[in-house]
């Protein structure tokens, strides 16, 4: 199947006087992976049911390859759309066997049974739960009843795979491999692959094209390393990760794009930062601090911020410390090799290329 | 944010309307215009008045005043007696260990379709002196006093209600996971605390449990008749059947009680609607995982199955014993004194009828086909009311459903069938429209009213069960809508519906009072065959036809049961089983 570029066009959903999308325009590409990336309630889940028909826009209009399958005079059923999906509560039906919930999508397709069995058979093998095809899913562990829904979702070979929020009822471990092996299997198949989650980190791990939602509406759209450099707004920047976000006390421009800027609890440590969008002189703004521009070392003589070790975490590779700069202001995740007490006095250098200026002026409440 | 496949056409309303005209002509339009005779008795040509309110105050005095109290009394005490016992079956046989689980469940079943007029005059035939409880040398003649009473008329409703309790609480304990009394016990709490914490879960169950039991209660016939008046402590229903049979018939006062029978079950509703804002009875997704069974030790096993036993022998085989020995007689009571004389003439009798009685077979027949095209239009309508009234759209047209469905579950029969001939005697129909008086179609409409709204209230609970996400699933998976229904709605569904089908089966079958007043001459159904024998000499032949009845019943269902087992894929059989931990 040739995978589906995506257009949405003016998208508008409310539910009686309340707006779940507000607007919403996007270009997906054919064949690449995006992942709509939001806090609870900023209208993912509601876009993701208008993609595959399951909810009916108020207005707008959806394509999905070169066919309208939503705009105010047309209405095509998701069994039409040629999609598949994968849904958060699994919805896998508990009076199927596994090979039956993954074949099912099949049943309506022209191959022959033979040709169907030995799909479901490669499926089940590739998702390596080969040795569950006869069980029902109430049978299954959290982890493989996701892994049979994940080879339901390919087993149509279809141009448009959707994930809702797919990793979230799993643990730490399972949902890392789980998370490969959706990248893996859904970039071999060739789909545009539609993923939600309101987790960064998995969103950046999996996207080609990242979409951050607030409130309704697409905040911005753009590759993982663009989201994270060049955020579009505080909301933004705060959502994708930072170490510390801290009220700028004064700020002046440079010719050289960059900012230098003041915080009120350390006026003699000048903090030159980049400034990602336009802001007006004398703009209300923050600094935003992603951790891994901060560098910690016990050289307190050496110029930038000076702090206090709060916590020390042992993470595999390194520590994450949290370093108190002054009363309510703390950088967190601050990464070394070596590990820092509690307690202990540290100085902090913070590399330009990641800290913000941001403006608060139209941050929306 | 989880919404039905139905958002997607919010402005098509045919379903909506096709179901509204269903209800108006099979329930609303009978029964509004027998309603209405209590305020506008010259709209049938009942009287001078085309408006009047003094029926209402005449109604509120008085024996019916008398009447109308009791049955809410004993319609409030008898549904919390069923509900209170209905749970601890329910949980009992679905979440423990106990032995004949599957007996249990059974007996439950076949306890809800005995008629409470079979099991009143079972229960006179074993404490009545010289009847079974006299053979078995018991002499507890303050029991047979006691019963001929309120807490007799209690004691049968309890009866009867417990088995739509049990059945509304058993779908609801089996979907539910075990892992909120595995939160429970780990957190400390006893098992009398983890019942404690886990019962809140499944409040809208109970509460539906109670709704219906009430409504059930309420509308109860049989009782009302056999008992009631026996014992001098009439109930709203018999006093309706007297305003109508007696002479001259009182159409506006039954129509002012049939009223209040309706408007009693609104609390009930309104409590059930008030508790389950907010929640949802759906527990039943991909992921739920088969529930584990508290497993008693095998002191506590034999002592709590023994329980059970008792219980069930109380309720239904004491009562079936009775009408059975009473069968195999031909003695006005079972000890005589020269002794009990076993005989299987009343058997014979059956076949070969005295003059001026019907013989069994075709009127067996006729029963059978009128359970066959009652249960199954029933159980389409019902599927679809329940699908209504389980959408999460709590909207002000389901209420008004729900209200309506369970206020029609207590109207009685006899409402139902003078509705009917009301309604479709009226010259304007049966001249300009159709004329079905004294027609089996005209049967069958009155027995499918009667059943629809129980049947659905009942179907509600299964399919409110399913998750949305199941049929979402098959559809972005490339599923028609009836490919969808056949492959995923109807296996999860399809264990309820054929209960369903049985349940309204084998009701109409004993269904007395919409037959009697409906029937086409010359095709009784049993019920109405059964009911000439009963109070004459040949009391013991209709005793005899009513065994061969129920045997019949279980025969069907045994059948159906099996054919079930055989063409359904395993899939379908196995949904909710628990799994021994």
């Amino acid at each position: 199947m040739t995978p589906s570029a995506i257009s949405i066009t003016n998208v508008t959903k409310s539910f009686g006087e309340k707006f779940a999308l507000r607007d919403v325009s996007l270009e997906l590409a054919a064949g690449t992976f995006n992942v709509l990336l939001g806090p609870s309630g900023s209208g993912k889940t509601t876009l993701l049911r208008c993609l595959a028909g399951i909810e009916r826009p108020t207005s707008g209009t959806i394509a999905i390859g070169d066919q309208v399958v939503c705009s105010d005079q047309v209405l095509v059923g998701p069994e039409k759309r040629h999609l598949s999906m994968v849904f958060q509560d699994y919805a896998l039906w508990p009076h199927l066997t596994v090979r039956h919930n993954v074949g099912y999508p099949l049943a309506s397709s022209k191959w022959s049974k033979a040709q169907r069995s030995a799909r479901v058979d490669d499926l089940l093998e590739r998702v390596g739960i080969a040795h569950l095809a006869d069980r029902y899913p109430n049978e299954l562990s959290g982890g493989e009843q996701q892994r049979v829904a994940l080879a339901r979702a390919l087993s149509a070979d279809v141009g448009l795979i959707l994930f809702d929020e797919p990793l979230s009822n799993l643990d730490a471990d399972r949902r890392e491999q789980l998370r490969i092996e959706i990248a893996t299997l859904t970039r071999e198949s060739g789909a545009t692959a539609v993923y939600i989650t309101h987790d960064q980190a998995e969103a950046f791990a999996l996207a080609d094209r990242v979409g951050v939602l607030r409130g309704g509406q697409l905040v911005q759209f753009g590759t993982p390393e663009q989201i994270y450099q060049r955020p579009a707004d505080a909301f933004v920047a705060h959502f994708t990760g930072v170490s510390g976000e801290f009220d700028v006390e004064d700020f002046e421009r440079r010719s050289d794009g960059l900012a230098t800027l003041t915080l009120p609890f350390a006026p003699e440590h000048p903090i030159v930062a980049c400034v990602p969008q336009p802001i007006d002189e004398g703009a209300r703004a923050s600094l935003f601090v992603r951790a891994s521009a901060v560098r910690i070392s016990d050289d307190c003589v050496e110029r930038g911020l000076h702090g206090t070790v709060l916590d020390a975490a042992f993470t595999g590779r390194g520590y994450e410390h949290v370093v108190e700069l002054a009363p309510r202001a703390t950088l967190t995740k601050v990464f070394s090799e070596t590990r820092y007490e509690r307690g202990a006095a540290v100085a902090l250098q913070l590399d330009p290329r990641s800290c913000f200026l941001m403006s608060l002026e139209n941050e929306r409440k | 944010m989880t919404l039905s496949l139905r958002a997607l056409k919010p402005r098509i309303r045919l379903g909506s309307i096709t179901v509204w005209v269903v209800l108006l002509l099979l329930i609303v339009i009978p029964v509004g215009g027998f309603l209405l005779v209590a305020v506008s008795p010259r709209l049938f040509n009942l009287g001078p008045q085309w408006f009047t309110l003094s029926t209402i105050r005449e109604t509120f005095t008085g024996y019916t005043r008398k009447g109308i109290v009791d049955s809410l009394f004993v319609a409030t005490l008898a549904s919390l007696i069923a509900v209170t016992v209905a749970t601890t079956m329910a949980w009992l046989v679905q979440r423990t260990n106990i032995w004949g689980r599957r007996f249990w469940s059974g007996a439950m079943w076949l306890l809800l379709l005995v008629p409470t007029w079979m099991t009143t005059l079972g229960w006179i035939d074993v404490i009545q002196p010289g009847e079974l409880g006299t053979a078995l040398g018991i002499h507890a003649l303050f029991l047979y006093h006691h019963f001929f009473g309120p807490d007799g008329i209690v004691f049968v409703l309890s009866t009867a209600a417990m088995p739509f309790s049990y059945f509304v609480i058993s779908v609801a304990m089996r979907g539910l996971g075990s892992e909120f009394e595995d939160a429970a016990r780990v957190h400390g709490a006893s098992r009398w605390r983890t019942i404690r914490t886990v019962l809140p879960i499944i409040a809208p169950a109970l509460l539906s449990a109670f709704a219906i039991s009430f409504a059930e209660s309420m509308s109860d016939f049989g009782v009302a008749f056999t008992l009631g008046s026996a014992a001098h402590f009439p109930i709203a229903t018999y006093v309706l059947f007297n305003a109508i049979y007696s002479f001259p018939a009182n159409f506006q006062v039954a129509a002012v009680i049939a009223a209040v029978l309706i408007l009693s079950t609104i609390p009930p509703v309104y409590l059930q609607s008030r508790v389950m804002r907010g929640r949802s009875f759906a527990v039943l997704s991909g992921r739920s995982k088969g529930v584990r069974r508290h497993q008693f030790s095998t002191k506590m096993r034999i002592l709590v199955t023994a329980g059970v036993a008792v219980v069930m022998f109380i309720v239904l085989g004491l009562p079936l014993l009775g009408a059975v020995a009473s069968s195999f007689t031909n003695t006005a009571s079972l000890v005589t004194p020269t002794g009990i004389h076993w005989t299987l003439a009343a058997y014979r009798q059956v076949f070969s009828t005295p003059p001026s009685f019907t013989p069994l077979g075709p009127p067996l027949v006729t029963s059978n086909e009128l359970g066959l095209i009652t249960a199954s239009i029933t159980a389409v309508l019902a599927l679809v009311l329940a699908k209504r009234l389980a959408s999460r759209t709590s909207g002000v047209a389901q209420r008004i459903m729900d209200s309506f469905l369970l206020g029609s579950v207590a109207v009685p029969g006899i409402v139902l069938g003078i509705g009917y001939i009301f309604f479709y005697d009226q010259r304007f129909i049966t001249q300009h429209v159709i004329d079905l008086y004294e027609t089996m179609p005209l049967l069958i409409m009155g027995l499918v009213a009667s059943a629809t709204p129980g049947q659905a209230r009942l179907l509600t609970g299964p399919v409110a069960q399913l998750q949305s996400t199941m049929s979402e699933a098959a559809r972005v998976h490339g599923a028609s809508k009836f490919r969808t229904w056949r492959t995923t709605t109807m296996p999860l569904l399809s264990r309820a519906v054929v209960w369903a089908w049985l349940l309204t089966f084998t009701k109409t079958i004993s269904e007395l009072a919409i037959a009697q007043i409906l029937y086409q001459p010359g095709h009784e159904p049993v019920s109405v065959d059964i009911e000439t024998y009963l109070g004459t000499i040949f009391a013991t032949i209709g005793s005899a036809a009513t065994v061969l009845t129920l045997v019949e019943m279980l025969g069907v269902i045994v059948l159906v049961l099996g054919l079930y087992r055989l063409v359904t894929p395993r899939g379908w059989r196995r949904l909710g089983d628990a799994r021994n931990a």
